[in-house]
């Protein structure tokens, strides 16, 4: 199935299901910002990490622990 | 040399041997920031009658008597932080941090509030409620954030030592940019208390910005609450990272910290490993989103739809981007940190510091921070936050050091450590300022040369 990257489709329907409002400043602001996230956000979604599953409740002021 | 040029351990030392005076310190750094800050907006408010008070009360520590600014982004108990924003998200009132009861103990006088980039979320320090600070290199070019003025500030000797936070480096972004050395210490050892998003954020710490590794020593020792002992690093195993991120730099930005890396494993007497670190930018995207998230407690649509007008329109537009970002990616990016966390727990097992520049291109424009690299134009936060965010996502403490000039701007190299060996980060910063004649970090930007020149003459 073919990825859709365009604002037009994502925003407005992203924006209305929450009940946000935009002006239209906002609105160019959150095209470009999904213009520059989206096709890395693709990218990560589509990413094989394994068998890495979050750590549960990590200490980040240490490593992790042995596996 | 005054005391006020003076280092900040040489203003402690000179203070508790009495060749200067606490309180003349005091007035002659609020003069220079009466003086010089108009042309920076490093400070966005002083209180000289509260910082006359801090030093009347001062216990004889190992800060006594010496100025400091401390970013807009804890309470003190005289104002409550304000976060670079005309609305917080976050309830914020007046109150005693851990910052502020760290430099209060060890005797440090509180001069100013720094100014930062808007809610955090920059690594350029253009957008404020403040107005944008600038770089003291050159006004016109950013200062770096989110951590902004309090760089600014020490760049410009204003004061010799400033407190920042680092969420996705927003401390050693503007090291960098300002030509200073700026600690991000490992997750949870620096105090945090009072922040408001303390209590859930897995990624912010607070750090020292200074002008060299010794000061960040002394300042990071009182924030973490414990000496951070320093020593000479043997053979230090330093691991370089060859890939399209790490290499995508100015050339430069290249030369500069190749030439460091290079005197650094010779005054040591250790050796360079290449190293293999994949999926930079998958870490660098995973640290936004879950520093995104976290920022995102507590909001709901029908509070992103009544804003403050006053908060920037990118503020506005971003927050409300983030409500449409899928869960998905943030529990990946979990994943990822996992994954991180585990290969650079194997790395530090062959190498003792990880290597690469700061930031890949020198302080961009304040009116457009874009950056030119190899790989073409980008926004200079999607350049930077590669390099930056991945000490956030997985915990490891990171040091940016200044290794040079390039038209005038400065360069900084990161240095990167297992968890718990910041001063092993502070041991190799020293000896790469000494192999370097301490010309890098004793350089004075254009604006304190000329003020410097002219009290000379």
């Amino acid at each position: 199935m073919e990825v859709s990257n365009r604002a037009d489709d994502f925003i407005p329907a992203g924006l209305a299901s929450l009940g946000l409002e935009a002006d239209e400043i906002e609105l160019a602001v959150i095209g470009a910002a999904h213009a520059m996230f989206w096709p890395p956000i693709l990218e990560l979604l589509a990413l094989d990490v394994g068998e890495a599953a979050p750590e549960p409740r990590p200490d980040l002021s240490q490593p992790p622990p042995p596996r | 040399m005054t005391a006020l040029d003076l280092s900040l351990a040489g203003q402690a030392a000179a203070i508790a041997s009495g060749e200067a005076d606490a309180g003349e310190l005091l007035e002659a750094t609020l003069a220079r920031i009466a003086e010089r800050n108009p042309a920076l907006n490093a400070v966005v408010e002083t209180f000289p009658e509260r910082s006359r008070e801090m030093l009347a009360q001062a216990p004889r520590g190992p800060l006594y008597g010496v100025p400091v600014v401390i970013k807009d982004e804890w309470p003190l108990p005289w104002r409550a932080q304000r976060f670079g924003a005309a609305e917080m998200l976050a309830p914020s009132a007046p109150g005693e941090s851990g910052p502020y009861r760290a430099l209060r103990d060890a005797g440090a006088v509180i001069v100013g509030v720094g100014n930062m980039h808007e809610l955090g979320s920059g690594s350029t320090g253009n957008v404020s409620v403040y107005g944008p600070a600038r770089n003291p290199w050159n006004p016109e070019r950013c200062p770096g954030g989110s951590s902004s003025g309090p760089a600014a500030a020490v760049a410009a000797r204003l004061v010799a030592g400033a407190v920042g936070a680092d969420g996705v480096g927003s401390i050693r972004y503007p090291a960098a940019y300002c030509g200073l050395t700026g600690l991000k210490p490992t997750f949870g050892r620096a105090a945090m208390e009072g922040h408001h998003m303390a209590p859930y954020s897995t990624m912010i710490v607070s750090g020292p910005l200074c002008a060299d590794a010794a000061d960040c020593r002394l300042l990071g020792s009182v924030l973490c609450g414990e000496e951070l002992a320093s020593g000479a690093p043997r053979g230090l195993r330093i691991g370089i990272v060859r890939d399209a991120v790490s290499d995508d730099v100015e050339a430069p930005v290249r030369a500069s910290c190749a030439k460091a890396i290079g005197l650094l494993c010779e005054a040591s007497g250790g050796e360079m490993v290449e190293i293999e670190l994949a999926d930079l930018d998958a870490s660098a995207l995973a640290g936004v989103l879950i520093a995104n998230t976290e920022g995102m407690n507590g909001l709901t649509p029908d509070r992103l739809n009544h804003l403050d007008p006053e908060l920037s329109p990118l503020g506005r537009g971003l927050l409300k981007y983030r409500m449409l970002l899928p869960a998905a990616a943030t529990v990946k990016a979990l994943q990822v940190r996992a994954l991180m966390r585990q290969r650079l727990a194997a790395l530090f097992d062959r190498v003792d510091v990880i290597a690469w520049p700061t930031v890949p291109a020198v302080a961009p424009p304040l009116q457009m921070p874009l950056v030119e690299l190899p790989s073409g134009t980008l926004t200079a936060d999607q350049a930077n936050v590669r390099g930056g965010a991945l000490a956030n996502l997985t915990g490891i403490p990171a040091i940016s050091v200044p290794v040079g000039l390039s038209e005038g701007l400065p360069i900084g190299l990161q240095l990167q450590a297992a968890w718990g060996r910041d001063e092993l980060l502070l041991d190799a910063a020293e000896a790469l300022e000494t192999a370097n004649g301490r010309g890098k970090v004793e350089a004075l930007p254009p604006l304190a040369e000329a003020a410097a020149a002219s009290t000379e003459g």
